[in-house]
């Protein structure tokens, strides 16, 4: 019974009710620990089990009767004490063996054809390198079913912490190191998965989020081949035999610009994301901007407005030389992504609207983070309403660059 | 203290003080004790309103009950809280009022430092806590970890009340630890040989020097973020190319030890409640000692698993997934020593015995979630999960925190001289029991599917809803268990029904004297021929196979010596083992008693108001940080030189 117990409990958490379980078997990393868990586990159980019945025995044994006999007075038992030493020592051989087997396993280096990924955490997003593809993004991940995949992980100010719970162990992400952990995803067909930060690094730690989607090894290439270009915008009209004129306007090598796919790569399907990777985190009162001026947004106009404003000293986006910042995340491709903000809202045109207008409010940030940019909107770290010679947007004009930001496929 | 050459005249000089002032200029270790008690169950009510709100905002998903700056506040106090301003001077008041009545002296090493002792953790435990109505408390976590603590993360005062806060702390405990480690040492009575120690005095003796060795650790630790802070080092700056994981190493060398800290008293605790509720002598008496060293000695060696996520190597990871997995026996045998102690007795199930039975119970499922994660490659799915948040609450509530009621239940007739009500504590028993596993036991779930620690907020539909929900119940459940406590607490000092000197037939010397204990303690030091020696004389027939000798008694009672009564004749100090329910005053008796006196509160008073400044500094006001620092110095070293220059006794 004790030996059931622990594998029915590891079967029933590893439902779809739950699910950021660490209970699956998507990766060898996740293999390998849970069985070590249902190892431990089970020896636990039987430990558990024989300590408290043991215990409640006694009591029950041994309660004071009234006239009940004068108990006897032990002091010791050479014998018994040695055994109950001796066995939790035999036990924990049974557990040290394939600790130290799974520790050298998964601690000596990745395999040489290993998918490799650079994670840097910042106060409070991730940004996800993929340094062979030449891509640069943020809070989103894409892995190759059935490739290994390792993850050099670092800090550009505290301490964070990686974890994808259904898919392999955590690894912090120091300042001034990297580290490195790999798993294969190989027994899972595609589907999407919830990240988090697990090191405490500060006032948003609970918003560091961030999504993996595991896919096959041809959307995988598709998505990379997207992401790995410049972002193109306006797009080449499809009537226009050259399309020059209109590339110009972005593209640094404009003669080149028609020959660029202009169709974007994978995303991964927004009907098949599971319900729990889908953010519901609410928008805080106030900061919603009306749908019918969302819909007059004007990419366009954006893309101009855009290119004046305040954005542009934090975001990158490439084939955009206006907006060459480093500090935020790389926008160059943000229409590809479903969340925003780390993995805390829905990235579409009423969540990003009202994310530019007070990011401030939508997550708490730093003094030193986005800034509240929406006009008479009060900036909880100023405490000074945005005005317009501080760069603050209307409505419509964050509609527009909102339009133009979603159109970055 | 004593000495040979008492005078006939020995008077108390009118420093006998009452009301505030007794308590203020208090040095008996009794009365010290006392004020620890109170003071903690104070903080202890701060901690507990503190995880209320915590687990009122983790109720529901995405709550707005409470602000992230506000959670983060609340979730590093009531760590910083329960373990520095709760957990440790609870025992601190156990330590301070039994080690001498086990031990069979008149007061501890050193009454005058014991009374600074406690005014520096008053004044410690105010500094760190008051800034919390302010909004300004401490949001680093319990465990600060830098670059997040250093000035270019964290720029407020907050932090920097918790690097002071700690180091006045670490003070306190350093004191008190030199001065109990002093007592056992050198205060036993003739006979009371080491192996015949009470196990709560083993247990404290074995924490002492825990203290001793692990808080310079710390100390230095905490030197270097106030010289980053407040003086611009860069020993954790992570810009400078310092190595974040410093702090992590320095902090756990001591951490670790800290863990064995809490726990170890309360194992002694339970360790007296046992025996005294099953009427048997405690099972493999010996055996319980060593544990208790050996637990304490690789308490040290175990800290890096902490740290398993922050990418040490594999080398180091074995290691210490091997030690740490080591510590299981130690602990493993002092579970089963304690069921065989209680194996063929007769259990009288009272309010003490049921928490301590609790203790084993719930000290079991932490030990082994415990063992979960000394396997590293499991831990890296388990650390700084709720997983980890439920295990430590095995050990430190279902632990050190029932132990430590079981010690309240048990010793409070000493105390006061009345017992608790069972029927209040029978109610504060099993609700706080079932407000304990309902809290804490879901956790396991939810840190197992995924939810991080730490976290203010959580999206709905990620399968944490049910067991957020549990434990916040949970929690809730506990106030009212608490509040019962508190009213049975007061409420029995003054309606209690009044207990006798020794209402548990118990077996140890702090039951052979009055309830409570008279000032002196001990009209003669008791000689001490076994392990049990109240029971040589009440229960002889239950000593026979039990080792007697007399061991010790002249090198002991060299030290003892003679004392002179109010009608001048001379009285030795030492008798052989007695009963004494007579109750005189020491100046009835002759025995002089160290005068009460002010000064070690206003040095205490001068080291905060040395600590003090720097905040002020840090606010750019140097001048009047400036003046701080001087009427701090001139307060401590002043009030310092006098309270050395003035005899602790009487002149004779």
């Amino acid at each position: 019974m004790a030996a059931a117990l622990p594998l029915l409990l590891s079967a029933c958490l590893g439902g779809p009710q739950y699910p950021n379980s660490t209970f699956t078997d998507h990766t060898d990393f996740n293999r390998d620990a849970s069985e070590l868990w249902n190892t431990m586990m089970l020896w636990g159980a039987i430990v558990f089990v024989f300590v408290e019945v043991l215990l409640v025995y006694t009591m029950w044994k041994y309660r004071r009767r009234p006239g009940g006999p004068e108990p006897e007075h032990v002091h010791g038992n050479t014998r018994l004490e040695l055994t109950w030493t001796v066995l939790p020592a035999v036990i924990l051989v049974f557990i040290a063996v394939p600790t130290v087997r799974s520790i050298w396993r998964f601690q000596s280096g990745a395999p040489a054809n290993a998918l490799q990924i650079d994670v840097i955490g910042h106060q409070w997003w991730w940004e996800f390198r993929y340094p062979e593809q030449g891509i640069v993004t943020a809070n989103e991940l894409y892995l190759p079913v059935g490739r290994p995949v390792n993850f050099n992980l670092t800090s550009k100010d505290v301490i964070h912490s990686f974890w994808i719970p259904q898919l392999g162990g955590k690894r912090d992400a120091v300042t001034n190191r990297t580290n490195h952990l790999w798993f294969t995803p190989d027994s899972v067909t595609p589907n999407a998965f919830n990240g988090s930060c697990n090191e405490f690094c500060g006032a948003s730690h609970a918003n560091m989020r961030f999504r993996a989607y595991v896919v096959s090894e041809a959307d995988f290439a598709s998505w990379a081949a997207g992401q790995a270009q410049n972002a193109v915008f306006p797009p080449p009209a499809p009537d226009t035999a050259g399309g020059a004129s209109a590339a110009t306007v972005s593209n640094p090598a404009p003669a080149q610009a028609p020959a660029l796919p202009l169709a974007p790569g994978y995303m991964f399907p927004a009907e098949q994301l599971p319900a729990h990777v889908v953010p519901q985190t609410p928008i805080p009162d106030g900061l919603v901007i009306p749908d019918e001026v969302l819909a007059a947004g004007d990419p366009q106009r954006g893309f101009e407005q855009y290119n004046r404003s305040l954005c542009i000293g934090c975001h990158r986006i490439r084939g955009n030389p206006r907006s060459p910042g480093v500090i935020g995340p790389d926008l160059t491709h943000l229409g590809s992504r479903h969340t925003l903000g780390a993995g805390l809202f829905r990235n579409d045109a009423r969540h990003l609207a009202a994310w530019i207008k007070n990011a401030r409010r939508m997550k708490p940030l730093s003094s030193t983070s986005m800034p509240a940019v929406g006009l008479g909107e009060i900036d909880p770290f100023t405490k000074q309403p945005v005005t317009a010679a501080l760069g603050g947007l209307n409505d419509q004009q964050i509609a527009d660059i909102v339009a133009y930001l979603l159109a970055l496929k | 203290m004593a000495t040979v050459a008492a005078s006939p005249t020995y008077t108390t000089a009118g420093a006998r003080r009452t009301g505030i002032m007794d308590w203020l200029t208090t040095v008996d270790h009794k009365k010290i004790g006392t004020l620890y008690l109170h003071t903690a169950l104070f903080f202890f009510v701060v901690g507990g309103v503190e995880a209320i709100i915590m687990r009122w905002q983790l109720m529901r998903p995405n709550s707005t009950a409470v602000s992230a700056e506000v959670f983060n506040q609340l979730f590093t106090m009531h760590g910083t809280t329960m373990v520095f301003l709760v957990i440790m001077p609870l025992s601190a008041a156990f330590f301070n009022f039994l080690i001498p009545l086990q031990i069979g002296a008149r007061d501890v090493a050193f009454p005058r430092l014991n009374a600074f002792s406690y005014w520096v953790y008053l004044f410690g435990g105010l500094f760190i806590t008051i800034p919390i109505l302010f909004n300004a408390a401490p949001d680093g976590g319990w465990f600060a970890y830098t670059p997040l603590t250093g000035k270019a993360y964290s720029p407020g005062q907050n932090m920097n009340f918790w690097v002071l806060g700690i180091q006045i702390l670490g003070i306190s405990s350093l004191a008190a630890a030199f001065n109990f480690a002093t007592t056992i040492i050198n205060m036993r009575a003739p006979g009371m040989n080491l192996m015949r120690m009470p196990m709560f005095t083993w247990m404290s003796f074995v924490v002492q020097w825990l203290i001793i060795l692990a808080f310079p650790v710390i100390t230095i630790a905490l030197f270097f973020m106030q010289f980053d802070r407040f003086f611009g080092t860069n020993f954790y700056v992570s810009a400078a190319g310092a190595d974040p994981l410093l702090w992590q190493h320095l902090f756990w060398i001591f951490g670790h030890p800290e863990v064995y800290i809490l726990i170890l008293p309360a194992f002694g605790l339970v360790s007296e409640v046992l025996p005294t509720y099953s009427r048997k002598p405690l099972f493999g008496y010996p055996v319980v000692a060593y544990s208790g060293i050996l637990i304490g000695f690789l308490g040290f060696g175990v800290w890096a698993h902490h740290m398993f996520s922050v990418g040490m190597g594999p080398i180091a990871d074995t290691v210490f997934g091997v030690t740490t997995m080591l510590i299981a026996i130690p602990t493993g045998v002092k579970i089963f020593n304690w069921i065989f102690t209680m194996w063929g007795g007769a259990i009288r199930f009272t309010t003490a015995m049921k928490f301590a039975i609790a203790l084993i119970a719930m000290f079991t499922i932490g030990g082994i979630s415990g063992i979960s994660h000394a396997s590293p490659p499991s831990d890296l799915q388990q650390t700084d999960t709720y997983y980890i948040v439920a295990h430590f609450h095995y050990v430190l509530y279902g632990g050190a925190i029932m132990g430590i009621f079981a010690g309240i239940y048990h010793y409070f007739p000493k105390w006061y001289g009345r017992k608790m009500d069972e029927r209040l504590g029978s109610i504060h028993f099993w609700l706080n029991f079932i407000a304990f596993n309902l809290t804490f036991f879901p956790m396991h779930y939810a840190g197992m599917l995924g939810m991080p620690r730490r976290i203010y907020t959580y999206d709905a539909g990620q399968g944490w809803e049910t067991f957020n929900f549990l434990s916040s119940w949970g929690a809730f459940l506990m106030a009212p268990a608490f509040l019962i406590f508190i009213w049975n607490f007061f409420r029995s000092k003054t309606r209690g029904e009044v207990a006798g000197d020794n209402p548990w037939d118990a077996a140890t010397l702090e039951w052979s004297i009055p309830s409570p204990p008279p000032e002196y303690n001990f009209a003669q030091i008791p000689m001490v021929t076994s392990r049990y020696p109240l029971w040589d004389l009440t229960h002889p027939e239950r000593m026979k196979d039990i080792p007697h000798s007399m061991d010790g008694w002249d090198e002991a009672k060299l030290r003892t010596g003679e004392h002179v009564t109010a009608t001048g004749v001379h009285e030795p100090d030492v008798a052989p083992m007695h009963i004494e329910s007579e109750r005189k005053s020491a100046k009835e008796l002759g025995i002089p008693m160290p005068n009460p006196t002010i000064k070690p509160l206003w040095v205490a008073a001068g080291i905060l108001v040395l600590f003090s400044s720097l905040p002020v500094m840090y606010a750019g006001k140097t001048l009047a940080a400036f003046a701080m620092m001087a009427v701090g110095a001139v307060m401590f070293v002043g009030f310092l030189y006098a309270w050395l220059t003035t005899p602790m006794e009487d002149a004779h």
